[in-house]
């Protein structure tokens, strides 16, 4: 059990060891893209609403960021990110010659991508706390456990994708017609209660709207307690059954 | 420097006749292709065992096999006391590869690559820098550690993968192809490692279609061919029993003389290529006789080798894209 966890964190040391030596260019669209949404659509297009959940848009806008965030760096990290090391560096070829096997490739991958969700959310949420944005700035540390989870379950959908595309260029399909959307019907831009009932049922499966609710507790100091009970526990759900499903995808790239 | 040898493998006491590898019809099939069709072997402790043959031939298949990112379809293996299917991972823990493919990573420096590797290995964290130092100046690449590993020649990141494959001191030392493209060199430097490891006691399986690598390195070989062996034994047992004696190798241009003269008697016989033609005869004499009563001007007079052993198993060449 200690053993296999070590083999685990072995495969988290190793993309560490290769994220940070381009630190800077790694980390950038995962700050950049929130504040220029935070200028453009917080100040730009909220400026012509008259308040949404009886708030400014912009701090209705402010908390759905993180998620973004947290969806992207994992979403990118296990698509392309893992497809270019199994496909093009054949980094695994070498990996699977020690004791590492194909379990322990897939769960360092989310133990990789669960930590990215987690530090990428919490420094959007540290700038976004220094303009205001959260009602008891003290409740910071709580984003992380939404984007170590969310990240983990997005981290998941990523590697299932990775497993069924036949060449590179096919993530952008999955990206166009399932990340987008679910972007965009995820509750960061706008309340969800207003879309149609299926809408609303299928955002329930992808783990966005839960992330997006913890935030929104957190930011807005609102039932942090329960919210975060639920929603962990439902992501949690889903990291399990998103994570055997793309575990069963993977094994049969490293194991014929 | 010189580090000696005896720092860089575990000290090995020579069990007689201890299996390392067992197949027992072993075969894999990728949907309806066969990749290795009723394998049977057996390698022994501290031996040098060769699997030779074309690309295709199922060497890498059956590399694969051994530890476990190939499944086999049916048949059984044992890899150091271990089934590879239930148990890959105690297998794993004494075994280094060579791997085909460099599989480096291209972004981290010589000594960032092999920590990571020291620590998929379960090498102690002090330990493994005192190890990955040795390995590196046994290998001559102490002067690279800090260079990035697109800085290194083709040649360098071969020494490299050799040094990942030995961080964990192993028992079973799988070489897929080590020596692949290669200048020569290079090619003879990795030899004489391979030899060093070879007589410290490693147990070695070599992966190769250099058929002089095999005669320069195994004991004992197999000869692959679409799956199946198709010949087995020493190099010299193999060039006994099948290529034995003496080559004489003809220009194309020759083949009108070349029949005329063989249809003179009937002891020597042609064989054809793709590029050359060859008279194969037991002894020296009898090839320079018969060259000279024809007024024949080979090319080249040379001993069997193994390349001749496959080409009279199956007629054919070896060929790269099979």
């Amino acid at each position: 059990m200690l053993e296999s966890l070590t083999l685990c964190m072995n495969i988290t040391r190793r993309n560490w060891a290769v994220y940070r030596k381009d630190l800077i260019a790694n980390m950038s669209p995962s700050l950049a893209d929130p504040a220029f949404i935070m200028v453009s659509l917080g100040l730009g297009l909220g400026s012509y609403l008259a308040s949404v959940q009886g708030m400014p848009y912009i701090r209705y806008l402010a908390p759905g960021l993180t998620v973004a965030t947290t969806l992207f760096t994992s979403f990118f990290e296990t698509s392309y990110g893992f497809y270019v090391r199994l496909t093009f560096e054949n980094v695994f070829k070498a990996m699977l010659t020690t004791p590492i096997g194909p379990g322990h490739v897939v769960a360092g991958e989310f133990i990789w991508v669960g930590l990215k969700g987690a530090l990428m959310s919490l420094c959007v949420g540290i700038v976004l706390a220094c303009f205001g944005m959260m009602s008891n700035p003290w409740l910071l540390p709580l984003v992380s456990i939404m984007g170590f989870f969310t990240g983990i379950a997005c981290g998941a959908i990523g590697l299932i994708a990775s497993g069924l595309v036949r060449n590179i260029n096919q993530f952008q399909t999955v990206y166009s017609f399932l990340i987008v959307p679910l972007y965009f019907l995820s509750g960061i831009f706008f309340p969800l209660d207003e879309m149609a009932r299926p809408i609303r049922y299928l955002a329930e499966c992808f783990p966005l709207v839960h992330g997006v609710r913890m935030a929104q507790a957190i930011f807005w100091a609102r039932d942090v307690p329960a919210t975060l009970a639920v929603s962990t526990a439902i992501l949690i759900l889903q990291c399990v059954v998103y994570g055997a499903l793309a575990y069963r995808f993977i094994r049969r790239k490293l194991v014929s | 420097m010189n580090v000696a040898i005896a720092n860089v493998t575990k000290k090995v006491t020579k069990e007689a006749g201890a299996i390392v590898i067992e197949a027992r019809g072993l075969a894999k099939s990728f949907g309806a292709f066969e990749a290795v069709k009723n394998l049977d072997l057996t390698v022994r402790k501290g031996e040098c065992f060769g699997l030779l043959g074309p690309n295709g031939a199922g060497k890498s298949t059956f590399i694969g096999m051994t530890y476990g990112t190939v499944q086999r379809t049916a048949g059984s293996l044992t890899v150091l006391g271990h089934d590879p299917r239930t148990d890959a991972r105690s297998i794993k823990r004494r075994l280094g590869v060579v791997t085909q493919d460099n599989a480096l990573d291209e972004s981290l420096t010589v000594r960032e690559n092999m920590q990571i590797y020291a620590a998929f290995g379960g090498v102690p964290k002090h330990d493994a820098t005192r190890r990955i130092d040795e390995l590196l100046e046994y290998m001559n690449l102490a002067h690279k550690r800090d260079a990035s590993i697109q800085s290194l020649s083709g040649g360098m990141k071969r020494r490299l993968v050799f040094v990942r494959a030995l961080l964990g001191k192993p028992e079973l030392l799988i070489l897929d192809e080590p020596t692949t493209g290669l200048d020569p060199a290079v090619r003879h430097l990795l030899w004489g490692k391979v030899r060093e490891l070879h007589a410290s006691g490693t147990t070695i399986l070599l992966t190769t279609h250099y058929m002089h690598e095999a005669e320069v390195l195994c004991e004992r070989l197999v000869i692959m061919n679409q799956g199946n062996i198709v010949a087995e034994g020493s190099p010299r047992s193999l060039i006994d029993a099948h290529a034995p004696g003496f080559v004489g190798l003809f220009d194309p241009g020759e083949k009108r003389a070349l029949a005329t003269a063989l249809a003179a008697q009937n002891t020597l016989r042609l064989h054809e290529d793709e590029s050359v033609l060859m008279v194969r005869a037991p002894t020296l004499e009898q090839l320079t006789a018969f060259c000279t009563g024809h007024a024949l001007r080979p090319t080249q007079l040379r001993p069997s080798s193994l390349e001749d052993v496959f080409l009279g198993l199956t007629g054919k060449g070896l060929s790269d894209d099979a």
